[in-house]
């Protein structure tokens, strides 16, 4: 028995599964009078979380390579606003904004990623650089202001445009109102990115860069492109979310993402990615974001003070990160 | 390398001369916000950036502290040292900015002190509104309005939710406060209050988990537009926002109050900015006139019926 629980808990997945086991078990005992028990908290949970995870998702990527990207929070709110303003104020058609903003997005990205690639840049001050630039970005796309249904004219006083079709689909419900579209849209980028990262002769590439650089660059591996990648990946993904984001406010707001970069990175560790690269998987994002958007779903059920859950928060990481030590090491 | 150094040097230097201020005109006026990362201080802002240009003998010079005392304390310091004709502060917080605010009083530069107080005397004058009043207007506004409903009166009882912005700020505390001063001995009961930190998708998040707890809820008292927002999102997405009343504080006129003329809020009580008032002192201590030494702003309530004629000022 003791051989085998071991033999468990040697499995990167089966200790992450067994930290979201642990917040379910903690749901469980604090189920704010069976709210806990509903298919609904779940389903609000799940959209909830989904932002975050999709930032994540990119985040996995960099991670591996044994990199760090600061910039997604940023980049959510650059795009956030750039959506609402191609879609909302200027007009065109969804694809064309969508399009035109994972374009912006991808492209943040790869300036992060060739910064770090090509000028030797650490990834921790290249995209710190790239946060703050973003955000400024964003702030001065949008004069600052939350880009809404609001339209200042000329003249300082307001008209009213409606809401384009994709914001309310982006919002909606479906599958009988069980599953949010964000989080299908999540669903589908931890889909791609195992793709990436399993399928793909690319994905070999982020695990080798990550482990040994030098090494791998030494049998031949293209490790500057395979960061250009993780890079660029990450920014796309922070684009989507930054539209998921702007959906679900319905506005394009400069402040959007701040600090959730943050989150990603926790929801990366907490499943188990090594912050040194070279080890991790897109299944333990999943299982990671899981169990943060459970810790924050029961402190929200149960109407936790600020304070305490901040402190929760913290001690909960811990816990969850030492209890994924590998006990073999 | 040299060179590239070089050519970096002049890009940086023309690029901040191209960012810079224009030139001085006949009174240069110093405007030192805590933080423009909050939409109403956007909004405040743009008041004093509108009211000025009407005067072009005026030039304001605004300067961001991004929600960090130390850096607004250096900035006002700043424009002491660059001889500024009069300083505007709205301060992140009172006790560390007093001195640099008195420095400046002393030195014989007026200051007009915007939203948040800061300590003793050394200031020529402070406008603001009483976020602890607008919480109780709202209050008893929410009251009157909870009886007339139906389900209230069948119950006998109300059901409120309270979405708080920060209660280690200010603000949430008076407009906590001040909303329960109004409930004392009424019929209402708090069913669910916690913290959103003044965010949207926060409170979004909070209201979800309100409504998986609690069925029949009557009104959602939020402390700032985007919470309220945040959580009539939730509501309709749970298909009960016809259901339940939503009540915020702000009422920008890009923010609150296009939610109440859309429908989705019943009021929004306004938290003036001050911006306007604060440039007509300004023109009157700049041409040798008195002020007194506080103005308490007045704040209006807007619902749907009297959104479209500007809103009603609250006694």
């Amino acid at each position: 028995m003791k051989f085998s629980l071991s033999h468990l808990l040697g499995i990167p997945w089966a200790r992450a599964l067994l930290a979201l086991v642990l917040v379910a078990i903690i749901g469980c005992a604090a189920n704010a009078d069976g709210a806990f028990f509903q298919w609904s908290t779940h389903r609000d949970m799940l959209r909830q979380v989904s932002v975050y995870g999709i930032l994540a998702c990119g985040m996995t990527l960099v991670i591996i390579t044994g990199g760090i990207d600061l910039a997604v929070g940023s980049v959510l709110g650059l795009c956030a606003v750039l959506f609402a303003r191609l879609s909302l104020h200027q007009g065109l058609p969804a694809l064309v904004a969508v399009a035109a903003v994972l374009a912006a997005g991808a492209a943040a990205g790869l300036t992060s990623g060739s910064l770090v690639a090509r000028w030797r840049i650490q990834p921790f001050v290249a995209t710190l650089a790239m946060m703050v630039f973003a955000r400024g970005l964003a702030k001065w796309l949008s004069g600052g202001q939350k880009i809404s249904q609001a339209v200042q004219q000329p003249d300082g006083n307001f008209t009213y445009v409606d809401l384009p079709a994709i914001f309310g689909f982006l919002d909606k419900r479906i599958l009988g109102g069980q599953v949010a579209v964000v989080t299908l849209v999540f669903l589908g980028c931890v889909l791609v990115s195992w793709l990436v990262l399993s399928k793909l002769r690319y994905g070999r590439y982020l695990f080798a860069t990550g482990g040994n650089e030098e090494a791998a660059r030494l049998s031949g591996v293209p490790t500057a492109r395979a960061k250009l990648l993780a890079y660029g990946l990450s920014g796309l993904f922070a684009a989507i979310a930054g539209i998921c984001q702007a959906a679900q406010e319905q506005q394009g707001d400069p402040e959007a993402g701040v600090a959730y970069e943050l989150t990603a990175i926790a929801i990366a560790v907490i499943g188990g990615n090594s912050l040194m690269g070279g080890r991790g998987g897109i299944g333990l994002t999943l299982l990671g974001a899981l169990t943060i958007g459970y810790l924050e779903k029961i402190l929200s059920i149960n109407a936790v003070a600020e304070s305490n859950r901040l402190m929760l928060t913290g001690a909960i990481i811990i816990a969850a990160v030492l209890l994924q030590r590998r006990k073999t090491a | 390398m040299k060179k590239h150094l070089v050519s970096l040097l002049l890009a940086a230097a023309t690029a901040v001369a191209a960012f810079a201020a224009e030139p001085a005109k006949k009174f240069t006026i110093g405007m030192s916000q805590c933080n423009l990362g909050e939409p109403w201080r956007v909004q405040m802002n743009a008041d004093v950036r509108k009211a000025a240009a009407a005067h072009p003998e005026l030039n304001v010079v605004f300067k961001d502290a991004q929600n960090d005392t130390l850096k607004q304390r250096s900035q006002i310091e700043e424009f002491i040292n660059s001889g500024v004709d009069l300083l505007i502060v709205s301060p992140k917080e009172a006790a560390p900015l007093t001195p640099p605010i008195a420095a400046a009083y002393r030195e014989g530069i007026p200051v007009i002190v915007l939203d948040r107080k800061v300590l003793g005397n050394d200031f020529t004058q402070f406008i603001g509104a009483d976020n602890r009043k607008i919480g109780r207007s709202a209050g008893e506004w929410m009251v009157r309005r909870l009886m007339a409903l139906p389900a209230v009166k069948a119950r006998g009882r109300a059901r409120v939710v309270e979405l708080k912005g920060l209660m280690t700020s200010t603000p949430g505390q008076d407009r906590h406060s001040g909303f329960r001063d109004a409930l004392k001995g009424q019929p209402v009961d708090v069913i669910f209050d916690t913290d959103m930190k003044w965010l949207e998708p926060e409170a979004r998040k909070e209201m979800e988990s309100a409504l998986a707890v609690h069925q029949d809820i009557d009104l959602v008292y939020a402390h700032n537009d985007p919470g309220a927002h945040g959580a009539y999102l939730a509501a309709k997405a749970a298909g009960k926002e016809k259901d339940i009343l939503f009540v915020g504080i702000d009422a920008l006129q890009q923010e609150g109050q296009v939610y109440v003329r859309q429908g989705l809020f019943a009021a929004s009580f306004e938290y003036p900015t001050g911006g306007a008032e604060a440039i007509d002192s300004a023109l009157k201590l700049l041409h040798g006139e008195t002020v007194p030494k506080e103005i308490t702003l007045k704040s209006r309530v807007f619902t749907r019926d009297n959104v479209a004629a500007g809103g009603e000022w609250l006694p």
